[in-house]
């Protein structure tokens, strides 16, 4: 009986050649795409599920009211943790957490290297299993560190790590510590990672702020007791922020800051560590929104979806022509059971080839798609069984939306009917249409978002940011280097140089350098009785020239004048805080203590130092080097920009032979801020197009099917005396009725849907209605050329022949 | 072995109906060769489709071997269109994804007959009807009356007791047609099945027992 049935199914496959292969490289396609998604997504839900504590494990977060608004951070004054372990009860482990080095050396080998800080609790709390030396207490001593076993190989080769010496480049100088043990290389889909970790006392700073609770760095990660709530956590926090932090509250009730929601000026919170990945209130976490991976999810369910439309349509299209042996069969004794079962059986058998030919696509994509949108996946991950699980379901669905409803209606149909030839195939259209309008509805969405976000993104890209972007060199220096003497003496030997037009330096990058990072400090000050906060920058001499500045008042800061070590220049924010722009030129304020306060030199124009989804905040400039300089910015003459970079890198070359920079021009810094968004607009227009092209395989099968219908009729018309054009016109409207309604639907959902995204971003766009024109446009003309390939075959056909064939 | 008793037939059409079958009565005995005659649409093609199960009557009641129709259930019909019932049309209707052989077994697939024996009925049918060497053709290589063997090839390899025929040979000619009744009469004789046939052709009706003449839906 099985083997009767894929008999059939196989030869009915080889008989409509064309549809099959409409059928099978659609969903193929689809399942493709979809894999790809699912893969993209459940890597991104799957951060930090590999905790066997995950449960309990919490990150804290703070949030403060403030004049300008409430405000949650995740950073931490170093006395807190251990205040926090002794007045909690609830609290059974907590490690404060920070990143302190980026070099750590072996007998004079220098290697990069994620060094972080922490408490001895952290290996307890997470699971990051050691798998050599000191199991117990690896960091009982202050000069242990622990290694991850790839930075072991990188480091040691095939020798023993355990107690080898090494050295990690720590304020200014290198330190030595003992390797303790190794741990298993920490999966990459873990928000909190390291190459090397040590005791939190080496953090820099930590013996003048063990106590000072005024200054936030670490965070702090919570391991609850078994039977505390985060509920009961966060109603006793109160007394404990009303205990420690009595000098920032009192300062915050001088300002008349009004309470938040739960009546407190500041209150401790915790975070489940299964949530930090995408939570952006945490400093290690908040690498994308939990919005994203469901919306890929999403999309990835609508090609599926269109796809199966397709599949739908056409098997209810074909198997009306088979209904003669349907009804055969069931005269011959078949129920309807086993027919739908056959019917079904053979969707099954066409959606296991699609699936199939689905993974060889996805295997043969997933490379280039990884390079593409910087991801780390592979095929292994369907391994798992939670997501295996939910392929097969997905799988199963697909089939039976696709095969099942067809099989059921097909079987339920009247036997003598059938036998008598009075059922016409597919005379009532009515599901047909609505499923290719729900198809085209969902295609000319995605085009439409496409397009907004497209279009967003290029203003943000082409948004004039107040800066110079185009002409300025930005260098990251390399950690254990004394950067004050490398800007010296790259100032030093560049000045003068054809070409080059001004050198600074900035502690902080502008956009996102070669290196990834982007960080801010934040400052906070009383002046005249009210508190003000501030962007802190520690930049160089002539940094207003180098990047291009507008000053309103005052000047730049220069060598030329001996106390400008301690002058500031702010923007107009900052400048608006303390009176006005010539209110604020000369201004002393008490930044650092109050004996030597630092005063206003220059006031500059309103910047954008933030990536454009932020409004320009406060910003205060200053030369204290307690803040040390980290990059070197190097403004050249417009022409030969390329030949500028080669002087630039010759010089360092020259000065520092040993030594490696990758700089790059700001311009490039800026659009690497975007790269989240425009890896997901790139995923975005991928899965318009495949949706639009899915969904035309659909519009050109039925197409296909509608002309072998109506040829008797364009036949009879043609000798009757219509024209090509009224014929092709004739058959082509009515799809093109249903594609202008899809756009009709699709344009206000897009409309709003894009409308809340914007509202992300500080600067953005109107969404102007040519979007949804052009986007219909695009449905449109794409529609129209798919049916034209049929309908004007069918116009060219002589007449002679389509009326005899009938 | 057929009995209907006091049968009649209609279709809704506008507000009034279409009467098809008028109170007809009608008894076949088992090993009967029965032919109905009658002009187009006077009704003998629906009897056919009642007595095949096909179709339900509007009134009155029929008993196959002595069980009344309408009280049977969907499973218990099913059960006879797999054993009991054997059909012939005039289209033939063969499905034309299978080959000969196949297309033989596909009511013996639905008893759930085991392999081997499945193998040994179909084999038996071929020889006796002398299509062996036809077997592997798909029904598009064959002549009509070739098809229509084939036809009745499927409709007994189940070894029904009852053969419906809806004018077996309306699409053959003459030639054709004899070889087709001379089969029928010899099922009939050597295997005691039942035929009942529709028919146009006097001569067709010569080779049953019995003419039912049916007009304007009424047994004459």
């Amino acid at each position: 009986m099985f083997r009767n049935y894929i008999k059939i199914a196989w030869r009915n496959l080889r008989k409509s050649k064309l549809l099959t292969g409409v059928n099978v490289l659609g969903l193929a396609i689809a399942f493709a795409a979809c894999i790809l998604l699912v893969l993209t997504a459940w890597r991104e839900l799957s951060f930090d599920q590999f905790h066997t504590n995950k449960g309990r494990l919490q990150e804290l977060y703070i949030t403060v009211q403030r004049p300008e608004g409430e405000e949650s951070r995740s950073n931490f004054p170093i006395p807190l943790t251990p205040a926090l372990k002794q007045d909690f009860p609830e609290v059974k482990a907590a490690s404060r957490f920070i990143a302190i080095s980026g070099s750590i050396r072996y007998h004079d080998k220098t290697f990069q290297a994620d060094v972080k800080s922490a408490d001895a609790d952290l290996l307890k709390m997470f699971s990051f299993p050691l798998i050599k030396g000191e199991m117990h207490q690896p960091l009982n001593s202050l000069s242990n560190v622990v290694i991850t076993a790839n930075m072991a190989k990188k480091i040691f080769g095939a020798e023993d790590a355990i107690n080898k010496p090494v050295e990690i480049y720590l304020e200014g100088e290198w330190k030595s510590f003992i390797v303790s043990a190794v741990a298993k290389d920490i999966p990459d889909n873990s928000t909190i990672s390291f190459d090397v970790v040590c005791r939190f006392e080496n953090t820099p700073g930590y013996v003048s702020q063990k106590d000072d609770w005024g200054a936030s760095s670490n965070e702090v990660f919570v391991q609850l007791a078994d039977h505390a709530t985060v509920a009961g956590f966060e109603r006793r926090s109160g007394t404990f922020v009303n205990k420690y932090f009595t000098a920032i509250l009192r300062d915050l009730k001088r300002d008349g800051v009004a309470p938040g929601k739960d009546g407190q000026l500041m209150s401790l919170h915790l975070m489940p560590i299964t949530t930090i990945h995408f939570n952006s209130i945490s400093s290690s976490g908040g690498a994308i929104s939990k919005t994203y991976p469901y919306l890929l999810l999403l999309i990835g369910g609508f090609i599926l979806f269109i796809a199966c439309v397709n599949f739908m349509n056409l098997t209810i299209a074909a198997a009306f022509s088979r209904s003669r042996e349907i009804g055969m069969r069931k005269i011959l004794g078949a129920v309807k059971t086993q027919l739908v079962t056959q019917l079904w059986g053979e969707a099954v058998l066409i959606c296991l080839l699609a699936l199939v030919t689905g993974l060889v696509i996805a295997y043969l994509l997933l490379p280039g798609y990884n390079a593409l949108f910087s991801n780390k996946l592979s095929l292994a991950l369907l391994k798992s069984p939670g997501l295996l699980a939910g392929v097969l379901l997905g799988f199963v669905l697909v089939t039976l939306l696709s095969g099942g409803y067809p099989a059921w209606a097909i079987a339920k149909i009247n036997t003598l009917k059938v036998l008598k030839g009075s059922l016409q195939a597919g005379k009532s259209n009515g599901l047909r249409n609505v499923l290719m309008v729900t198809q085209f509805v969902i295609s000319s969405l995605l085009i439409c978002c496409t397009l907004i976000a497209w279009q967003q993104l290029d203003y943000l890209r082409k948004m004039p940011l107040g800066y110079n972007r185009d002409q300025v060199i930005s260098i990251p220096l390399p950690y254990e280097m004394d950067t004050e003497q490398a800007l010296q003496r790259m100032r030093n030997s560049l000045s003068g140089q054809t070409g080059i037009a001004a050198i600074s330096g900035a502690a902080i990058n502008m956009g996102r350098g070669r290196d990834g990072a982007s960080q801010s400090s934040i400052i906070a000050m009383d002046y005249k009785g009210h508190s003000v906060r501030s962007n802190w920058l520690r930049v160089d001499y002539d940094y207003v020239k180098a990047l291009g500045l507008t000053l309103l008042a005052g000047r730049d800061f220069s060598q030329a004048y001996g106390t400008d070590s301690s002058g500031l220049v702010i923007n107009e924010k900052m400048a608006a805080q303390l009176g006005g722009v010539q209110a604020a030129l000369g201004v002393q304020l008490p930044v650092l203590d109050s004996a030597h306060p630092l005063t206003v030199i220059g006031v500059v124009k309103d910047f954008n130092f933030k990536p454009l989804k932020e409004d320009i905040a406060p910003l205060t400039m200053n030369l204290v080097k307690s803040w040390p300089v980290q990059y070197i910015f190097v403004k050249v003459a417009p022409g030969d920009l390329q030949g500028s970079m080669a002087l630039v890198k010759k010089q360092w070359k020259q000065l520092y032979p040993g030594s490696d920079i990758d700089p790059s021009f700001l311009d490039e810094n800026t659009d690497r801020q975007y790269r989240r968004e425009q890896r997901y607009s790139g995923i975005f227009i991928s899965a318009a197009i495949l949706a639009i092209i899915i969904s035309c395989m659909g519009l050109f099968a039925i197409s296909v099917l509608v002309m072998t219908r109506r040829t008797r009729e364009i036949g009879v018309r043609k000798v009757l005396g219509a024209s090509v054009i009224g014929i092709v016109a004739l058959v082509s409207k009515d799809f093109v009725k249903l594609v202008l309604l899809s756009v009709m639907i699709a344009a206000p959902i897009a409309w709003y849907v894009m409308d809340q995204w914007l509202q992300d971003y500080a600067y953005r766009i109107h969404i102007n209605i040519t979007v949804f024109v052009a986007a219909g446009g695009i449905a449109l003309l794409v529609a129209v050329l798919t049916v034209s390939i049929q309908s004007v075959r069918a116009a060219l056909m002589n007449p002679i022949k389509s009326i005899r064939t009938e | 072995m057929i009995q209907l008793k006091h049968i009649s037939k209609h279709y809704p059409v506008g507000f009034g109906k279409n009467e098809v079958l008028k109170d007809v009565d009608l008894t076949i005995f088992p090993g009967e060769f029965v032919s109905i005659m009658g002009p187009s649409g006077s009704g003998k093609s629906t009897l056919l489709h009642i007595l095949g199960l096909l179709e339900e009557p509007s009134t009155g009641e029929y008993l196959f071997e002595g069980e009344p129709v309408q009280r049977m259930s969907e499973k218990k019909r099913t059960q006879l269109h797999r054993g009991s019932i054997g059909f012939v049309f005039q289209a033939y209707h063969l499905i034309d994804e299978l080959t000969v052989y196949e297309n033989i077994e596909t009511p013996l697939l639905y008893k759930n007959m085991p392999a081997s024996e499945r193998k040994s009925r179909v084999a038996d049918v071929l020889d006796r009807f002398n299509m062996v060497a036809k077997k592997d053709l798909f029904p598009n290589q064959l002549s009509g009356g070739q098809q229509q063997l084939v036809g009745i090839a499927r409709a007994i390899v189940a070894e029904p007791r009852v053969i419906l025929a809806d004018e077996p040979t309306g699409n053959l000619h003459s030639d054709q047609a004899r070889v087709i009744m001379q089969m029928f009469k010899h099922l009939n004789e050597t295997d005691k099945i039942t035929i009942i046939q529709v028919t146009h052709s006097e001569q067709n009706a010569a080779f049953g027992h019995r003419v039912i003449e049916i007009r304007d839906g009424k047994i004459q």
